[in-house]
């Protein structure tokens, strides 16, 4: 209780501090917005040229896109100490601060930043979530509300997790690796759509592996009544989960990792 | 000239030393490549379309493979724009001007072709339909080189504007982040500009963002035949020329109205 808590203050602290420069950061939420904006205008003219992706119709995708944007912009917005800070703590030798200080690493570089700029990308979700039930014609119910916000919760668990393997590779080699993006950036690009479009070993990866497809997707597919797998409903509420396994199986191994942190301090 | 020569040699050392990191560039943008074909052969499953597939292919892998051209902001330069470091620069005897495009253009020959090479092998050792295709005849690699080269200049134009719009305003990173959208966007690296609706083509092929990629793919794929090649490398010229001059003017005015930062 007492972390949360914690946590809250310094957002509500980090927030009064970016909101000191009111144009810079209008300019650069701005530049999201369109960022953001084009990934979504890019979807718009695919559905143009092509109107179908095999069984999923315009509004399928839309909904798609959006539950994707809306989970990763979430991360990247409240846990910008984890997905944007990390690399730059260790190089700089700014961790070892954190490690003086009688509260867990993660929940200290967690309260070290925030990103509000991303709101406007969470709003492109937005919209796309609502444009795809309008052109779908989801029926809403109590339970696929509540299915829903078990999905983002956890995919913003799940994602937080992946940026984690970046934190690890970065306690050990003190350069940020580039290579760890394929799992990240890359898999939100690859899974803006269903993964039951891509050749089997990519539909591996992201079902067992980066499991978006469990914690995201599945859940999506039954909101808007298209399952994904032919699973019965029930399973959409524990697939989830699986992003919650990848979450502690990461932070298991960020423990280890910090156990070998070798200051670079000067 | 001597001395912008020695710029660019200095600068591909540099870039050269970064084995590692250009590695792991190569890997992600493979990555990419494969999903996004992916995609395309799903959606051309679903209603195919009148420009063959091993097009589509192809253009994917050049983008990817090219991607470094595009976006490579120059983090040092960027630095000392906002430390005041840029006071030394002032102080060297060229044209500031020059001086920034020998360094970008290498930046981007350098770190784009250390990339390419690799990539484009693996692209070739791929199945019909997943990999890239030859080019449509000799004479189309021919002037698709020309033009590759043409849209470099280009590009390393377009980059000192934006540099210098950098220079004005200090916080660079709003401005930046919307150009480089324009640019990811209209030069087809986020969808190609072939598949864009085809009233939009005829308008965004003519502006500066299509002469970088856009216009090299389509001559190598033979989109662009024999008979308009002479018509877009003189596109591509002009703009590289207009560019350059509007360029060249706007460092100028910022070099009077310098004010340095730090002490």
């Amino acid at each position: 209780m007492d972390t949360i808590r914690l946590y809250i203050r310094s957002m509500g602290m980090l927030l009064k501090s970016q909101l000191q420069y009111p144009v810079s950061f209008l300019m650069q939420s701005l530049a999201q917005l369109i960022m953001e904006g084009g990934e979504m205008m890019a979807l718009i003219l695919v559905l143009d040229r092509f109107d179908h992706l095999r069984q999923w119709a315009a509004g399928d995708l839309f909904f798609f896109f959006g539950i994707m944007s809306v989970t990763f912009y979430l991360t990247e917005c409240f846990g910008r100490g984890v997905t944007g800070n990390f690399p730059s703590m260790v190089r700089s030798g700014q961790l070892d601060t954190v490690l003086l200080r009688p509260r867990g690493v993660l929940t200290q570089v967690l309260c070290s930043a925030v990103d509000p700029r991303r709101i406007t990308c969470i709003a492109v979700g937005v919209a796309a979530l609502v444009m795809g039930c309008r052109l779908s014609q989801v029926r809403w119910t109590a339970l696929k509300a509540l299915l829903f916000a078990e999905a983002v919760s956890f995919g913003v668990m799940m994602i937080l997790g992946l940026f984690l393997i970046e934190a690890i590779f970065c306690i050990h080699s003190v350069k940020s690796v580039e290579l760890v993006n394929v799992l990240t950036y890359g898999g939100r690009s690859a899974c803006e759509y269903p993964v039951s479009i891509y050749p089997r070993p990519l539909r591996v990866l992201f079902t067992a592996f980066v499991p978006f497809a469990l914690v995201l997707q599945l859940p999506a597919s039954f909101i808007l009544e298209k399952p994904l797998f032919d699973w019965p409903f029930w399973t959409a509420f524990l697939t989830p989960l699986s992003g919650a396994a990848v979450f502690f199986v990461i932070y298991l191994f960020f423990q280890r990792a910090m156990r070998y942190y070798r200051s670079t301090g000067s | 000239m001597k001395a912008y020569l020695s710029v660019f040699r200095l600068r591909r050392r540099l870039e050269t030393q970064y084995r590692g990191a250009a590695l792991g560039g190569i890997l992600c943008q493979v990555f990419f490549g494969l999903v996004l074909i992916a995609l395309y052969r799903a959606l051309y499953a679903g209603k195919p379309q009148p420009m063959p597939f091993s097009h589509v292919a192809t253009y994917v892998w050049l983008q990817q493979a090219f991607f470094r051209m595009l976006l490579a902001s120059d983090a040092d330069l960027m630095d000392k724009i906002r430390t005041g470091g840029i006071a030394y620069d002032l102080c060297r005897p060229v044209s500031l001007y020059g001086f920034y495009y020998a360094r970008i253009t290498a930046q981007k020959l350098v770190g784009s072709l250390m990339r390419a090479v690799p990539m484009l092998l693996f692209a070739a050792c791929l199945p019909a339909g997943w990999g890239i295709a030859p080019p449509a005849s000799a004479g189309a690699l021919l002037w698709s080189l020309l033009a590759l080269v043409l849209g470099l200049a280009c590009v390393s134009a377009l980059e000192n504007i934006t540099m210098a719009f950098t220079m004005r305003t200090l916080d660079f990173r709003g401005v930046q982040a919307m150009l480089n959208m324009l640019m990811m966007t209209f030069s087809g690296n986020i969808l190609p500009l072939t598949l864009f609706p085809d009233s939009w083509q005829r308008v965004i092929t003519l502006l500066p963002y299509a002469q970088l990629l856009d216009a090299p793919i389509r001559l190598y794929t033979g989109e662009y035949g024999a008979g308009d090649a002479l018509k877009v490398l003189g596109i591509q010229a002009g703009w590289t020329a207009l560019l350059a001059l509007a360029g060249v003017l706007l460092w100028r005015r910022n070099q009077k109205r310098i004010i340095v930062q730090g002490g």
